[in-house]
């Protein structure tokens, strides 16, 4: 018998944490006397701010380690995940790592019966809007936190490890008891704070699993794309390169349609299109290209291709122009200029409900703080007459 | 801010003026925040769509085509960590030789060849140096974030001093592993290079579209030239990647990266803290996490050493020559 | 070929090394773009080069690099934009440049590189060597040794005809022994211009150019879902590559008279042949020269000339070497620890006959490493060691070195020897 555990989390942001919950399951299962190993995938590597990655673990009660590595180990990726656990809850929206396989829902891999386990403050049902339906029945079970996010080399000693080790032990016993979980954090003279992390988070999730019908959740074909043979495709390592194109407006400007890595943001930037300025420093400063000129000479945002780094949010020189708000408010990636010019006045109420009433700002170093504070009440710019076009 | 010039090129006289079109697409696998890679939008865009690229193995190779794909819409080609130097004497010579003989056009086109730390500060050094010996229009770009980051971020001989990497790690009985202080690349490259017309540091944040209109100027003077820009790296330094710009306006601004071009010999600052005065490092390195560890005598040295660069270098900023050398 | 046409063809004869010769190749050629790095024995071919250009022979850039790393970047990346690009090296140099060297393979450019064979640092040393070229051997290159001077500027032709040729596109390394192929001066035909543009076609990378007509992105960094067809292409295009080279042959025989009989290989007396000897480059002088004079004592002996090393001709090689009883394989290399501690060519030739239902026996002569001599009394006791092997006898060890100071050779009581 294999249980094989995959661990979803932000590149970079949550690397160490993913490896720390990864080693300590597999040695959790040692101390149980079954058989263990993990490893990450390798062409996540090397990692970027908030790429989506995975960390897996494989875990035999019965096989010989042999036998376990023959089955799990030396391959590039999961075949199936007996608990998918998923560090940032922005991550059920989908995931591409990298270009030719599109996104891919965050289910992808969770076996029949298995478990989808997400830390979250939101409801299953809110996330069930974004993830993918199942021709089989799987269960969810949400942990209740924010995605715990560090700097490359840091651990960030908030709990959070050792909640979800708890969560595990909850959702999938034979992988890890709650007992032994208890027991290796209480350990070596650790503080008693740890080992009750894990079962205070054990005993809520136990009441947080929910089964997921087979086609409950979207509809969402996904299929690895087949591959070019190797006698289909030109000799010589070459590939076009992007076709040049520079419209105005919404989608206008050349991209790469072979990889737009929308799935790495956690925030997407909210433009108050009434108080821009036009300055141009959002377009200019933004290091994926992700704004459209426009012949109003706005600002569109491909939200696509949006990595959310909050670059435009900084160096936007108006208050409250540009926002950064949670992913998950956002059900498209629909052109905010083109909703602006339709109707614009609904879309800044659209817009004001999205920014919602608190403004986060973070701590210079990663991870290391956000300050949340009120929003401002900034009134909706009186009207003005449109500038002659591009 | 503005250079004394009269070296004649297409300036883009305000960030309205910028063009439009891209030359480095959208979709390449770059970290949220990355400096570098608005720095190949920027070089790309300026130098638009008579251009060939090679872009050495590196955060801009590997980043950037993940997997057999590419965000290029100009023709590039891949070449090896430290072959900046050569691959561009490669293409202008072979363009060149194709022109004369008539089997090709001619037709000016834009020769640009991009590097790292490693490729432009150590392993390539040699390479790009006899690059701009050479007689050939070409462009080499060193995008400076500090560290090896493609290989998750080790110390280079362009790491800032005191900094973590994987290489130098604070630990329990050595707090300052990365002891050495940053080389200086571009005065080097400047003072070796006599027939080098165009030597620049640039960021591409700060000030707005001052290393677009240095890239054009680099085309258009003629021969080999060299551009080194300075790049907040959030995965490196340890910071939210919103901060990007702000940081590269810091650094600048402390002094610490100096913002400088050099036109046939002639120096003049693009940032003079001799005229706009200098903020401390401190403001600028408190800011990262790769500095959490420093104590105040580590920030005192690196202090010290950015005033001996303002303030005893017969040429501030470039290179480091003291005393002696003119009259008081 | 008549006289008249014969004397079309070829426009004058000259005294040339084999470094010369190939600078002639290379004017005749037409090639656009010359990188220079000075390394023994190879760099009299860029001395030679300079003047060429200098006195206006041919139209190139010619550019002295910082080290040969950059030497073999330079004329990858003239390769790449559609320039006839031309470099070389010997020794430790050809290894400081060994980056390049693999990835203009697997780029898929065919660049023309001259090899002097020489000795491997360390310690530093001058003398013909093997070990430089053949370290290219698995990477995806053409590979060939040329004996004379004559052949070695024909090479130089056929090489960039192959290269070049879309269904190849490989890098090819001309090896030429060094001091005694390229420091010895001989009287070397050399073509007239008009017919090698007959045989040469201008350098076309067709759509894999870089040039801003033809927006591409070459080698963008890959996984594992494509680095194993990638591989697979580089794989068909060496096999394609043996077609393409008889091919060329073909072509140049037509338009310079019957210079080569089969391309891969000579054979010497080898009809009748009991036995014979296999070797690269300038070991044929000896080696033919003891060929005649066993078979003045009545030994039927014969000796295959090998020029092509990769793509290596296996089929060609299996049907000629089975019809002997031994065959004896000359190193000019060595491969420490391998089976049996064998020579490179050695353990080539012994798969290439795995096959045979009936094998021949094989022995194998580690000799002139680093540039000694190879006699034509050495050659001659390879014959007769190889003889005895044919006839079943002394048949152990497979692996003999020829021509190294041995002290037990010399009877010193092993309780004498250091």
């Amino acid at each position: 018998m294999i249980k094989r555990v995959e661990i979803n989390y932000r590149g970079i942001y949550q690397k160490t944490l993913a490896r720390r919950i990864g080693s300590d399951l597999v040695l959790i299962a040692s101390r149980l006397g079954k058989v263990a190993f993990s490893n990450g995938r390798y062409s996540d590597a090397p990692e970027r701010d908030g790429i989506p990655c995975k960390y897996f673990v494989f875990v035999s009660p019965d096989l010989p380690e042999e036998e376990l590595e023959a089955e799990c180990g030396a391959k590039l990726d999961i075949d199936v995940a007996d608990v998918s656990i998923v560090l940032d809850d922005t991550m059920v929206k989908g995931v591409e790592p990298w270009a030719w396989h599109g996104v891919r829902p965050i289910n992808e891999k969770v076996s029949a019966d298995g478990c989808l386990l997400v830390v979250t403050r939101r409801e299953p049902t809110q996330l069930l809007a974004f993830i993918a339906a199942k021709p089989h029945p799987y269960r969810l079970a949400t942990l209740e936190g924010d995605a715990s996010l560090s700097g490359l080399w840091v651990f960030k000693d908030d709990l959070t490890h050792e909640r979800v080790l708890g969560a595990v032990a909850a959702v999938d016993p034979g992988i890890v008891t709650i007992d032994a979980v208890a027991d290796y954090l209480a350990d070596e003279g650790r503080e008693p704070r740890r080992a009750e992390a894990a079962r205070t988070a054990h005993a809520a999730t136990v009441q947080r699993i929910r089964p997921v019908a087979p086609d409950a959740g979207i509809s969402w074909t996904y299929a690895i794309p087949e591959l070019p043979a190797w006698d289909a495709f030109g000799e010589g390592v070459a590939v076009p390169g992007v076709e040049r194109r520079s419209e105005l407006g919404p989608g206008g400007q050349a991209r790469n349609a072979g990889f737009p890595r929308g799935t790495t943001k956690t925030e997407r930037p909210v433009v108050r299109f009434d108080l821009c300025t036009r300055c141009t420093l959002c377009w200019l400063e933004c290091p994926d290209g992700c704004f459209d000129p426009t012949a109003d000479e706005y600002y569109d945002v491909a939200y696509a291709y949006c990595t959310g780094c909050g670059k435009c949010a900084a160096v936007c020189p108006v208050k409250e122009c540009i926002v950064m708000v949670d992913e998950l408010r956002f059900e498209d990636t629909a052109s905010p200029w083109a909703a602006y010019r339709r109707d614009p006045a609904a879309y800044l109420a659209w817009a004001e409900g999205k920014k919602g009433p608190e403004r986060r700002s973070y701590a210079h170093i990663t991870g290391t703080g956000v300050e949340v504070r009120p929003a401002p009440a900034v009134r909706a710019r009186r009207t003005r007459k449109e500038v002659a076009t591009r | 801010m503005t250079q004394t010039s009269d070296l004649a090129f297409d300036r883009i006289a305000g960030v309205r003026k910028t063009p439009l079109e891209e030359f480095y697409a959208s979709g390449h696998r770059t970290c949220q925040g990355c400096e570098s890679a608005l720095v190949m939008r920027q070089f790309a865009k300026a130098s638009g769509p008579r251009t060939v690229v090679t872009g050495s193995t590196g955060c801009m190779y590997v980043a950037n085509t993940s997997y057999m794909t590419t965000p290029w819409v100009v023709p590039w080609m891949h070449t090896q960590l430290g072959a900046a130097g050569p691959s561009a004497i490669g293409m202008a010579a072979g363009l060149r030789a194709l022109m004369r003989k008539g089997r090709i056009a001619q037709e000016r086109i834009n020769v640009i060849s991009f590097c790292g730390d490693l490729g432009g500060g150590d392993m390539g050094l040699s390479g790009i140096s006899g690059a701009l010996q050479s007689p050939y229009d070409l462009l080499i770009i060193l995008y400076d974030n500090e560290s090896a980051a493609n290989t998750d971020i080790q110390a280079t001989g362009l790491t800032t001093y005191g900094a973590q990497t994987t290489f130098t790690p604070p630990g329990k009985v050595h707090r300052v592993m990365q002891r050495r202080w940053k080389k200086n690349v571009a005065g080097m490259l400047a003072v070796g290079h006599p027939t080098c017309r165009y030597v620049a540091t640039a960021c591409s944040a700060y000030p707005p579209l001052d290393f677009l209109n240095k890239v054009r100027k680099a085309l258009a003077v003629g021969g080999p030239t060299f551009i080194h820009t300075f790049d907040p790296c959030p995965k490196g330094w340890d910071y939210h990647p919103s901060y990007s710009h702000e940081l590269g306006e810091l650094g600048i601004k402390c002094g610490i990266f100096p913002l400088y071009e050099i036109v046939d010999g002639r120096v003049s600052y693009t940032y003079d803290p001799k005229k706009k005065g200098r903020i401390p490092v401190r403001e600028y390195l408190e800011k990262q996490g790769r500095f959490a560890h420093l104590i105040d005598e580590d920030v005192a040295y690196i202090q010290r050493r950015v005033d001996a660069m303002w303030e005893e270098w017969e040429i501030p900023g470039v290179a480091p020559l003291k005393g002696g050398l003119r009259p008081a | 070929m008549t006289l008249a046409e014969k004397t079309i063809a070829y426009e004058r004869e000259e005294l040339l090394t084999g470094c010369q010769a190939v600078a002639q190749a290379v004017r005749l050629a037409d090639v656009d773009v010359i990188a220079a790095y000075p390394i023994r024995p190879y760099t009299e071919v860029m001395d030679n080069l300079s003047r060429i250009i200098a006195d206006g022979q041919l139209d190139a850039e010619y550019i002295v690099a910082d080290s040969e790393h950059s030497q073999f970047e330079i004329v990858k990346h003239a390769s790449s934009v559609g320039a006839r690009a031309f470099a070389g090296s010997s020794g430790t140099g050809w290894m400081y440049g060994f980056e390049a060297l693999v990835v203009t393979a697997t780029d898929r450019l065919p660049v023309l590189f001259l090899v002097g064979n020489r000795a491997l640092d360390d310690p530093g040393a001058f003398g013909v060597e093997h070990n430089d070229a053949l370290a290219i051997r698995d990477m995806g290159w053409l590979l060939c040794w040329a004996t004379t001077a004559q052949e070695a500027l024909e090479h130089v032709l056929i090489g960039y005809r192959v290269a070049e040729d879309p269904r190849v596109r490989m890098p090819m390394a001309l090896a030429l022994d060094g001091a005694f192929l390229t420091h010895s001066q001989h009287m070397v035909r050399v073509p007239a211009a008009e017919t090698v543009r007959r045989f040469l076609p201008p350098f076309d990378l067709g759509d894999r150019r870089l040039h801003p007509d033809n927006p591409i992105s070459i080698a963008p960094q890959v996984n594992e879902d494509w680095v194993m067809e990638l591989r697979r292409q580089n794989w068909e295009a060496a096999r394609r590559a043996r077609r393409v080279i008889e091919q060329a042959y073909r072509e140049f025989n037509e338009l310079f008279g019957e210079r080569y009989g089969t391309p891969f290989f000579d054979e010497y007396m080898t009809d009748d042949a009991e036995v014979v000897l296999v070797g690269l480059g300038t070991v044929a002088m000896p080696a033919r020269t003891a060929v005649r004079r066993l078979r003045e004592h009545g030994h039927r002996v014969g000796y295959v000339n090998l020029r092509w090393f990769r793509p290596f001709p296996g089929p060609e090689v299996r049907a000629s070497l089975a019809r002997f009883r031994a065959v004896g394989v000359i190193d000019r290399d060595f491969a420490h620890g391998s089976p049996d501690d064998g020579g490179v060519l050695l353990h080539e030739v012994r798969s290439c006959l795995y096959p045979l239902p009936e094998r021949p026996q094989v022995l194998n002569f580690l000799t002139g490493l680093g540039g000694r001599d190879i006699s034509i009394d050495d050659v001659t006791s390879m014959y007769e060691q190889t003889l005895a092997a044919g006839r079943g006898r002394a048949l152990e060890p497979a692996v003999r070195w020829i021509g190294v100071r041995e002290e037990a050779a010399r009877g010193v009581p092993e309780e004498r020897r250091p």
